[in-house]
């Protein structure tokens, strides 16, 4: 009942719905991204995205799910996620062990994109029951069940992989790696970017949108210089969102631009100056310049 | 009657002169006719002194004779100095000391009239009663460089620290005298005090060195004064500038300390065309900004493209630019043409590159012009010849405001001057056409020469036709770069430049060979071998034990070692940083005693087998398994049989029945360093051989308790020799497996030298900041205070560096442990390291055997 009830109110849906014929989610193409994902969705290969925090692979995906009416299951990896998280469990239910099908077990039988966010976050233990659905053979054995599962025709697999700074100590295994088609994301280009910050932000003013990017791009030049993530674009949406929100556009910056990113004040005081020299404390008067 | 039997005595005592010297009697009578006026008294009183001056030593009866008739003359007076000389009598060989006080006296007199001048004297006197030498010192300075412009008071408070000093550290005048008068400009007269006395510790220490110090040619004496300018210190905010210059222009220009002094004027950025050199200090944030930014535009603009000077230097007519020794053009020749007036030229030369390269950066960097223009509008135009030249510039960048497009508001600082690109001056137009160069600048600066607007100007008044921020672009010799027109991405010849520098300071101080002991040894600091002349037949057989040629003596500069990482020290006194104080260099230790290693090991195989035991417990690696979770990978039958029972029963058991197996990781590193000081060298108290010993020991056991447990484990030393030797040898580090190497080195160990331990630990865990490891702990073990033959017997001076270094290490999230051998440790352990931070070992028989005990209690 409670279910149900929930199902109207819109809060709860099951992952496995797919999309609504809405719009889909806003994504602006930055190079043939879209042509190399629809050609290894034609063939169901398993894709990899990789590029940094915040440069658009989870929307990206959204966006493909959307566009090709296919629901989309995502896991978030973490260090403690085990197999049994992916594939599933017994449960007691009453007197008896039931199973219950975990999220990677449900897409792959009712043919999901099943999306394995931060993939290297996850034990490389975990990362192996992958594998046998990431070839020719495109099945999941379930060890406890003695069973094995066939993937349904549409059932996808993606991983994102974000090759920055816990490669060091983290990697995907390369048997695990050369399993996959790979699009690599960055950052977009700076027209791209100033069209995604201004759709994000909800109209921001192309002056500000246009200052917003390029304070953005300077302050990516500083990463590997104490920066472990670079401004991201989502960084750059959200300072527009709060410069819709009305808060000054330096506050705005130092919000959701340096604030999250950095503690080094040395590293702060920079970020600053870049903010400060694209938005100066008071608004520019047009009129002065003829 | 009286007066008659004083002009009797005047010229019974010349007779008597005339006896011993004729030059005496000579003086006496040249000097007489000035003196008579007093009265034949005075006369009589003037030329007695003469007399006794000259019989207790010629020369200072001949300073007073020759010295009287324009003392007479200017002073009025004869009786108050008169009476003033006579004093010297009391000291042998005083006559250096009565002829500075002569020479002057007169006009102190006339400065600070009749009781400044009796305190001065009254000053210099007592010093005469310390040492003469410092007398003469006191005398032989100019009165006026002494007193700060404030007359006697002035000089009061100059001299007050010396008096103190002397008394308590044994500091001389001389000494003090050679820089007391700048440091006070720099610090003041409070700062005087602490100055000198680290100046008397280093003398303390060495007397090269604390001389050096005192007359400001080491770099030491002066960073120190430097630091306590006010001002944006450039140094300071290094970092920031440089990531700055990485975010709008996406290279790496390195940043280095520039020659500026104060007294030589406005402080400038200056550059070589590699890097930039930073004066001390900026007048403040903002001038430091655009400083470093408009000293990016000239490398980033080609002022020093190779290209465009060959092209200045065949327009002067001259076909090859000449090279210096290292590769670079000197500008001189190119300025040589304008002999006299070559000041005015440069400045004008300045002034239309600046600008050209300013509105290139302006296009970069939004609000750069605005700012420069912001603080040169807050400058005060300067007075005098460079006013012409300040306001034209001011202008000339406003028109290029204009042109840069630059929206920024709050820079429209004079309503007169309308900020559009007609306002340039058309002789600068091309100026800000984008494809402009130095060699555009080079003719506008001589269209602008032939204007007589612009006054002659000297090179005092130089600095000031500047706007703040930019600065003189010839001031160094330049090494030529390629084409970049805005491009700095490969800027790379910074690993060239920094090899040059090492490659040229080393061939400087190349040291002569010497017997590998001999070099290792390094009998003292203070002499410096020559290079051996070894070309030419015979060599130097037979000429026996080299001896040092040259030994370190009054007038030698001391120069600090340099060359390791540098790491500042906090100075209680003065509660502050000094930044790059110390100097610290990684060693090798080359003492190997492999054989020793296993003895020690059997000795102790006994410790080594129960500690085992305990070792086993605690290996990271194990799978605990986790029973009675609430979720897990497998049900726990046992839990799930009992969780079935329980429902039966008609309980309501909660569902924990999953095992887990997790690994259970106690993820520390640690480092061990030992203080290797000459006191571990003593004789064992009460017990049979050296401290030594036991600490070899300790160590040894240590390496193999933790490599058996499998913690990543360093062990290091440390000893220094004052500030500018500090020794950190790796006995072994993270990376390295415990081998016979290792073991070898830590059997191998001796003491050394002191024990500055702030410096070691800020080291060390830096070091462990490369360790990814959870917990990071930094075991010091140390036998006593720490301490170091330049700390001026003040021991709370390292106590509250290493307590800053401790702090300074939980900040970086290591945690500093301290192991110590001294029974006396709770007198100041608590202090540096807190209660609980800290533990003593009483009996050093115990320590080979505490040691791994305290590290696998700690990382419980």
């Amino acid at each position: 009942m409670k279910k149900l009830l929930n199902r109207l109110r819109g809060v709860e849906r099951d992952v496995l719905e797919s999309p609504t014929d809405a719009d889909a989610p806003f994504y602006e193409p930055q190079a043939d991204e879209i042509e190399i994902f629809r050609a290894a969705w034609t063939r169901r290969l398993p894709v990899m995205l990789k590029g940094p925090t915040g440069c658009g692979k989870t929307r990206f995906l959204e966006h493909m799910a959307h566009v090709l009416a296919r629901p989309l299951v995502t896991v978030a990896c973490h260090e403690d996620l085990t197999s049994s998280d992916l594939v599933g469990r017994f449960l007691l239910e009453g007197e008896e062990t039931v199973w219950q099908d975990g999220p990677l077990t449900r897409s792959v039988k009712e043919g999901a994109i099943c999306y394995l966010d931060e993939i290297v976050e996850a034990r490389t233990d975990t990362t192996v029951v992958i594998h046998p659905l990431t070839d020719h053979r495109r099945q999941l054995p379930l060890d406890k069940r003695a069973k094995i599962i066939e993937a349904h025709e549409d059932f996808m697999l993606v991983i994102s992989y974000n090759p920055g700074y816990q490669t060091v100590l983290k990697d995907l295994k390369p048997s695990t790696k050369q399993r996959f088609v790979g699009i690599a994301f960055d950052y977009p280009a700076e027209d791209v970017e100033r069209r995604i910050v201004a759709k994000e932000s909800g109209g921001l003013d192309d002056e500000r949108v246009e200052r917003l990017v390029a304070a953005g791009r300077r302050a990516r030049a500083l990463k590997d210089h104490g920066l472990e993530e670079a401004t991201s674009t989502r960084a750059l949406a959200y300072a527009g969102e709060l410069m819709q929100a009305g808060l000054s556009p330096r506050t705005a910056c130092r919000a959701a631009m340096i604030a999250p990113i950095t503690d080094d004040p040395e590293l702060v005081e920079a970020l600053e100056e870049i903010m400060a020299a694209h938005f100066p404390e008071t608004e520019p008067t047009t009129a002065a310049h003829g | 009657m009286a007066e008659a039997d004083d002009l009797v005595a005047v010229e019974e005592v010349l007779q008597q002169l005339e006896r011993i010297s004729f030059v005496a009697q000579r003086d006496a009578r040249a000097a007489l006719p000035a003196i008579r006026p007093f009265g034949a008294a005075t006369a009589r009183a003037w030329i007695e002194t003469a007399r006794d001056l000259f019989q207790h030593d010629r020369e200072s009866g001949k300073s007073f004779m020759r010295h009287s008739e324009r003392l007479a003359e200017h002073t009025g007076v004869v009786e108050p100095w008169t009476a003033q000389s006579r004093e010297f009598l009391q000291w042998v060989n005083s006559n250096y000391a009565l002829e500075g006080f002569l020479a002057q006296a007169d006009r102190v007199w006339a400065a600070w009239g009749e009781a400044g001048e009796r305190e001065w004297f009254a000053i210099g006197l007592r010093w005469c009663g310390r040492s003469l030498a410092d007398a003469r010192a006191f005398f032989e300075t100019p009165f006026d460089r002494l007193d700060g412009g404030n007359g006697p008071a002035g000089l009061r408070t100059l001299i007050e620290p010396a008096e103190r000093l002397y008394d308590e550290r044994g500091l001389t005048l001389d000494c003090y005298l050679a820089g007391a008068p700048m440091a006070r400009n720099m610090v003041g007269d409070a700062g005087l005090l602490n100055w000198a006395r680290r100046g008397a510790d280093l003398l303390a220490a060495g007397r090269a060195r604390g001389e050096a110090y005192f007359r400001m040619e080491s770099e030491e004496g002066m960073k120190l004064l430097l630091e306590a300018l006010p001002g944006y210190r450039g140094r300071t905010h290094g970092r920031f500038l440089q990531l700055l210059l990485r975010a709008w222009l996406e290279a790496e220009i390195p940043l280095a300390d520039g020659n500026w002094k104060p007294g030589d004027g406005r402080p400038m950025l200056e550059t070589d065309g590699r890097r930039l050199y930073l004066p001390a200090v900026f007048g403040g944030r903002d001038e430091a900004i655009v400083a470093v930014q408009h000293g990016a535009a000239h490398l980033a603009f080609d002022s020093y493209a190779r290209e465009h000077i060959e092209a200045l230097f065949r327009r002067a007519g001259t076909e090859h630019p000449p090279l210096d020794d290292q590769n670079r053009i000197t500008w001189r020749p190119l300025f040589a043409p304008f002999a006299e007036r070559m000041f005015r030229f440069q400045i004008l030369f300045d002034l239309a590159e600046d600008l050209r390269v300013n509105l290139r950066m302006a296009q970069l960097i939004p609000g750069f012009l605005s700012r420069l223009l912001r603080i040169a509008a807050a400058h005060p135009v300067p007075d005098g010849p460079a006013g012409p030249y300040y306001r034209f510039a001011l202008a000339a960048h406003r028109a290029a405001l204009a042109v840069s497009g630059d929206r920024s508001p709050g820079v429209s600082v004079d309503p007169d001057a309308p900020e559009t690109e007609s306002g340039i001056d058309p002789r600068l137009r091309r100026m800000l056409e984008p494809d402009a160069t130095v060699i555009d600048a080079w003719e506008a600066a001589e269209r602008l020469f032939e204007d007589p607007a612009f006054p002659e100007i000297g090179i005092d008044e130089r600095k000031e036709a500047y706007l703040p921020g930019l600065s003189l672009n010839a001031a160094r010799p330049v090494y030529p770069q390629r084409l970049r027109d805005g491009d700095l991405s490969d800027f790379r010849d910074v690993g060239d430049a920094y090899e040059e520098h090492r490659f040229v300071r080393e061939k400087q101080e190349e040291a002569p060979e010497q017997t590998p002991e001999g070099a290792q040894k390094d009998p003292d600091a203070d002499i410096q071998l020559p290079r051996e002349e070894t070309s030419g037949s015979g060599g130097r057989i037979g000429v026996g034990i080299p001896q040092p040629a040259q030994v370190a003596k009054r007038g030698v500069a001391w120069q600090p070692r340099t060359g390791g990482i540098p790491y500042p020290e906090w100075d209680y006194r003065e509660q502050r940083m000094i930044s790059d104080w110390v100097n610290l260099n990684e060693r090798v230790l080359d003492e190997q005693n492999p054989a020793a290693a296993e003895t020690i090991l059997a000795e102790h195989a006994a410790t080594l087998k129960r500690l085992t035991r305990g070792l086993e417990m605690q290996r990271p690696t194990r799978m605990a398994p986790l029973r009675r979770q609430l979720d897990g990978d497998e049900l726990d039958t046992e839990s799930v049989i009992d969780f079935v029972a329980d429902k039966r029963a008609g309980l309501s058991p909660k569902a924990f029945i999953y095992r887990r197996r997790t690994v259970q990781q106690r993820d520390t590193a640690v480092l061990l360093l030992a203080d290797m000081s000459t006191s571990i060298m003593a004789r064992h108290p009460g017990g049979q051989g050296k401290i030594v010993e036991r600490v070899r020991s300790g160590m040894m056991l240590f390496a193999e308790a933790i490599d058996r447990i499998g913690d990543p484990f360093a062990i290091s030393g440390f000893a220094s020799r004052q500030r500018d030797q500090v020794h950190y040898y790796w006995l072994k580090d993270f990376k390295e497996p415990l081998d016979e190497t290792v073991r070898g080195r830590i059997a191998g160990i001796s003491g050394r030298l002191a024990s500055r331990m702030g410096a070691a630990i800020r080291h060390s865990s830096r070091a462990m900041r490369r360790v990814a490891s959870q917990h990071r702990l930094l075991l010091i073990l140390s036998d006593g205070r720490p301490a170091d033959y330049d700390d001026g017997g003040d021991p709370r001076y390292l106590h509250e560096d290493t307590r800053m270094a401790m702090k300074e290490a939980l900040d970086a999230g290591v945690h500093p442990f301290c192991i110590t051998l001294d029974p006396s440790g709770q007198d100041y352990l608590p202090a540096i390291f807190g209660p609980g931070h800290y533990t003593i070992i009483d009996r050093v028989d115990e320590l080979p055997r505490r040691l791994p005990e305290i590290y696998l209690r700690l990382r419980r």
